[in-house]
Formats: C-alpha cells, sequence, structure tokens
C-alpha cells in the first residue's frame, strides 16, 4: 500500500522567519508517527500547514496519492485529514452531542440521520455519553480533550494529527486518553503524534521525526532516533557548552 | 408561540388603525433584522450595508410600478431579485475582505448607489419616486404582506438552523478557523446566507416603501437603517432566532412614543443600547436563555 501522507520539501516564512526549512517526510499506512522537537520547532506550524490551516509557501503534501496543497481546510477534511488542538477549541455554544454532529455531517459528510447514530458511538468511545446535552463550553480540561478526540474522530479521518493530548493532566487522566487513542488505531487510522518525549518512549510509538528549527533532524526507529548524536545535542546541548 | 402569531395575524380584525400601523412596522423591521442577525449573529459577516438592498428593493417598486405597470406582488419580488444580482456582484469584491474591511466595504457599495441614484434621471435624481402599485393596496392587504414576510423570515431561520448548513452556520459562529478544519464550507455558506438576507430584505424593502409612498435616495440607502438593525439585533439577542422579535418590539415601540420628541429619541435609543451591552451583553433574548436555559424556538439537537 503506498503511504498516506508524502510531506516533501514543505516550507514556510512568517514574514522573513523560515519556519518550516526543507521539511520532508512520509507517513505509512497504519502506523503512529510520532512528531518530537524544542518549543518554536514548527510541529504545529506543520499541522497547520498539513491542514490547510496556513498555505504552503513551497513544498508539497500528498494525500493518499493525491496532490492536495491547493486544496482548502474543509476539502482536507472531507478526503481524511482529522486533527485535534493542543489548547481544545470545542464549539463553545454548542452541546457536545452537535460538537460530534459537526464533524459527523461536514467532516464525514454523512445525513443528519445516519450521522446521530453514529455520533452515539463516538460519544460512548470518548467516554462523554453522560455530558451528551451539556454546552462544551463548560467542560473541564480532560473532558474538552475528550472531544477534541471525539470530534476529529467523528469526520471519520483516515490519517489523525494529534497535538499534545497528554498536556495538562493528571497520570491516570493521560491513561485514560491513551486507550482512547489506541482505539482509534485499531480502527486502522494512521496517526501523526505531537507529544511530550517520555511519552514517546513509552507508548511506543511505530516511529519517531525529530525536528528542530523548522528543520527535519531525524526520522526513523525510536531507539535509534534517541540515541543519535544531533538529537542528544538538540534536547541536552552538547559536550563543548 | 402560535397563540402569538394568531394574534398578530388577527391584529385589521380587532386593533384600530394605529395598531395596524404598529404591528405593519414591527413585521418589516423583525424581517430585516431577523435577516442581519442571520448574517452578523451565525455567519460572521457584519454589514454595514444593507441599506443598499432597502434601497434596490423601494426603487424596484416605484420602477415596474410606475414605469411598466407590473402586478404590485412581482414588483416586489423583482425587488428581492435585483437585490440578489446586485449581492452576487458585490461578493466578488467584499467576499475577498475579512472582518472589519467585509463591513466597510459593504457600506461604500451603499454610499455609491446612494450617489449613483441621485444622479441618474431614470430616477428622478435626488428628488425620489412616487410608487403607484398596480393595482392600489389598501392598508390591511399592506399588512398582510408584511406579516408573510416576518413570520416567513423567522420559520426560514429556524429551518436553516435545523438543516446541515445551520449546523454549520452555528459551528462558525463559535469558531470559523476550526469550522473549517472539521469539513464546513465556510466561503459557500456565508455566501448562500449573504444572498438569502439580500433576497429578503430586498422583498421587504419594496413593500416599506409601498407604505411610504415615496422612495428617495438619501432615506432609501442611509446608514440609518443599518443602525436601527444593529440596535434591534444586539438589544434582543444577537445569534438568538427570538432575538429580533423582541429588538423590533422594543425599537418600533420606542420609536413611536419618542416620534413627538425627535431630536433626543436617538440619544434615548443610545443610552439603552448602552445599557443593555453593558447589563446584558447577550441581549435580551441571550440573556434569559442563558439564565433559563430554555429557548422558546430551539435548533438544538437531542
Amino acid at each position: 500500500m503506498p503511504d498516506i501522507l508524502v510531506v516533501k520539501s514543505l516550507e514556510k516564512y512568517f514574514g522573513h522567519l523560515l519556519v518550516v526549512s526543507q521539511l520532508s517526510f512520509e507517513v505509512r499506512q497504519g502506523e503512529i508517527l510520532g512528531v518530537l522537537g524544542p518549543n518554536g520547532a514548527g510541529k504545529t506550524t506543520m499541522f497547520n500547514l498539513i491542514t490547510g490551516t496556513l498555505k504552503a509557501d513551497g513544498g508539497s503534501i500528498i494525500f493518499n496519492g493525491v496532490d492536495i496543497t491547493r486544496e482548502s481546510p474543509a476539502r482536507r477534511c472531507r478526503q481524511g485529514i482529522g486533527r485535534t488542538y493542543q489548547i481544545p477549541r470545542p464549539f463553545e455554544n454548542m452541546t457536545v452531542y452537535e460538537n460530534l454532529l459537526v464533524g459527523a455531517v461536514h467532516g464525514a459528510g454523512m445525513r443528519e440521520k445516519h450521522a446521530a447514530p453514529f455520533a452515539m458511538e463516538v460519544l460512548e468511545l470518548i467516554r462523554l455519553l453522560p455530558e451528551k446535552d451539556k454546552l462544551a463550553g463548560g467542560l473541564c480540561l480532560l473532558d474538552r480533550k475528550r472531544l477534541e478526540l471525539g470530534r476529529a474522530l467523528a469526520t471519520q479521518p483516515r490519517l489523525l494529527l494529534i497535538d499534545e493530548v497528554a498536556g495538562g493532566l493528571t497520570e491516570n487522566e493521560v491513561e485514560m486518553l491513551l486507550k482512547v487513542v489506541k482505539e482509534i488505531q485499531h480502527r486502522g487510522v494512521s496517526i501523526v503524534w505531537i507529544e511530550h518525549i517520555l511519552m514517546m518512549l513509552s507508548e511506543g510509538v511505530d516511529r519517531l521525526l525529530v525536528l528542530d528549527g523548522g528543520r527535519r533532524l531525524q526520522c526513523g526507529d525510536p531507539r535509534h532516533v534517541m540515541n543519535s548524536q544531533d538529537v542528544m545535542e538538540c534536547y541536552l546541548g552538547s559536550e563543548e557548552d | 408561540m402560535g397563540v402569538l402569531t394568531a394574534a398578530l395575524g388577527t391584529v385589521p380584525l380587532w386593533g384600530s388603525d394605529y395598531l395596524v400601523l404598529f404591528f405593519f412596522l414591527f413585521c418589516l423591521y423583525l424581517t430585516v433584522a431577523q435577516m442581519w442577525n442571520l448574517l452578523a449573529g451565525y455567519s460572521g459577516l457584519i454589514s454595514l450595508g444593507q441599506q443598499v438592498f432597502l434601497g434596490i428593493g423601494g426603487y424596484s417598486v416605484a420602477v415596474m410600478g410606475n414605469y411598466y405597470g407590473l402586478n404590485v406582488l412581482l414588483s416586489i419580488l423583482a425587488g428581492g431579485f435585483f437585490s440578489v444580482l446586485l449581492a452576487l456582484f458585490m461578493s466578488l469584491f467584499i467576499f475577498r475582505m475579512k472582518g472589519v474591511y467585509f463591513s466597510i466595504g459593504t457600506w461604500i457599495f451603499a454610499e455609491i448607489l446612494m450617489i449613483w441614484f441621485s444622479n441618474w434621471s431614470f430616477v428622478k435624481y435626488g428628488t425620489g419616486l412616487f410608487i403607484k402599485t398596480n393595482p392600489p393596496l389598501s392598508t390591511n392587504e399592506t399588512f398582510y404582506i408584511a406579516f408573510v414576510l416576518g413570520v416567513g423570515s423567522v420559520a426560514l431561520v429556524y429551518f436553516i438552523m435545523r438543516s446541515r448548513l445551520g449546523l454549520g452556520l452555528m459551528a462558525m459562529r463559535d469558531n470559523e478557523d476550526v469550522s473549517e478544519t472539521m469539513g464546513v464550507q465556510v466561503f459557500r455558506y456565508k455566501l448562500y446566507c449573504f444572498l438569502i438576507a439580500a433576497f429578503i430584505t430586498g422583498m421587504a424593502a419594496g413593500v416599506f416603501y409601498i407604505f411610504q409612498v415615496f422612495v428617495q435616495p438619501y432615506k432609501a440607502f442611509s446608514i440609518d437603517w443599518t443602525v436601527k438593525l444593529v440596535f434591534i439585533v444586539i438589544i434582543g439577542g444577537i445569534g438568538t432566532i427570538e432575538g429580533p422579535i423582541v429588538g423590533a418590539l422594543i425599537l418600533v415601540f420606542l420609536s413611536q412614543v419618542l416620534a413627538d420628541y425627535f431630536s433626543v429619541s436617538l440619544l434615548i435609543l443610545g443610552a439603552i443600547a448602552i445599557a443593555v451591552i453593558l447589563l446584558a451583553p447577550k441581549g435580551i433574548m441571550g440573556t434569559l436563555q442563558a439564565k433559563l436555559g430554555f429557548e422558546i424556538l430551539s435548533p438544538r439537537r437531542k
């Protein structure tokens, strides 16, 4: 099977500042690709480029064999790219259930009649069934993070971009969310996952991509990547310092 | 709700002429404000140029009735049709603009048309046109056309909100960028709303100017129109279906009560608007809904 996502020499400037530079990598069908990098390495910008929220200044993005570099964010979502935000951004004046409906009706293109049972299924998966008719703006952080995953899942993605699902939560809460992510992977969804360094090692991602200053530092087997000289330097500083 | 609608629909049977006039104005302001609410409250399009469609609607009934002897109902429909054409043309330019630039862009179009119409011999320059309808309408007949538009506009927005389009619009209202990443076709939906609002606003304007008997560019294309719409929607509750109903009732009531004190009436309207924004930023209906958790025309999914 071909790679689900191929990114080729992607470039993005903010004014004169080069934030993503000649970035190339691929995501294989069904794998979890972990993404690491210090603050400002361009991780979230990379997500914004893949979903189309930001327009690339150079390079191309091939999703499932189709060049989507010029497509609108809405079309990319319909083609199967879902995402979560690091700081959850639910539709605050809509209920939890309605949030999921938006994903199912607009993202997955379902009719509302068919979307309703599907949304209930997602509610169960993210364990938010009791909060179904609550306004999303009134949820606590854990529930917001669950909804973030659920809403992305409701768009029926083939590729899910997860931006730091674990930040700000206790260990038990993180456990709970990880179970949900695992279930999503079992459904055959490929995942690109920005997360804290220790989590990556413990959660057994298939491959690791390390970014620094908008460039690709390393990409490959997690153990190999973490022991490489430049990644060590990036995180711990070089010996001469 | 049904009882209120029935009461409103039978005003000519039990009310005085003054009441008929009062509720006639209420229905028209409700219609136009409901459309502004669809734009500003749901689609994130703050149009300061809705008067452009009021002007077009007014001139359509005048020109179609006077010059071509077209049936009055068709003339009103033509007002809606010309408004949609103009809205399509405007969208080529203003839909490239975002936020406040969009607002100013719409306003500029209204000003351009005001200048154009006041220099156009076909519509008798700034003097304006008297409106002769074919056939002539009684006050009650005019009232019923306004009634249909008023009730129709509320029903229309309600059905839009219950539809796929409405689900997307509510998501856009809460967060436009995120809604687009969730597959909502933001650009297309905004355009739909802009065209729908132009159509209904253009028709309501025709009815209003039939009642006024006279249409003149400096009044028809005046920003005063939009100021009233903003007042109605903000006071009533932006982004709620019931808000414009309450807002329109308050505006028409106040402008009747204050009609004798024209110079201070704007001051009083302004003071009320400021008070409501400070005390209840979501407007009267928005605040009531938040407090009581209860909506009469609820677009909620269960």
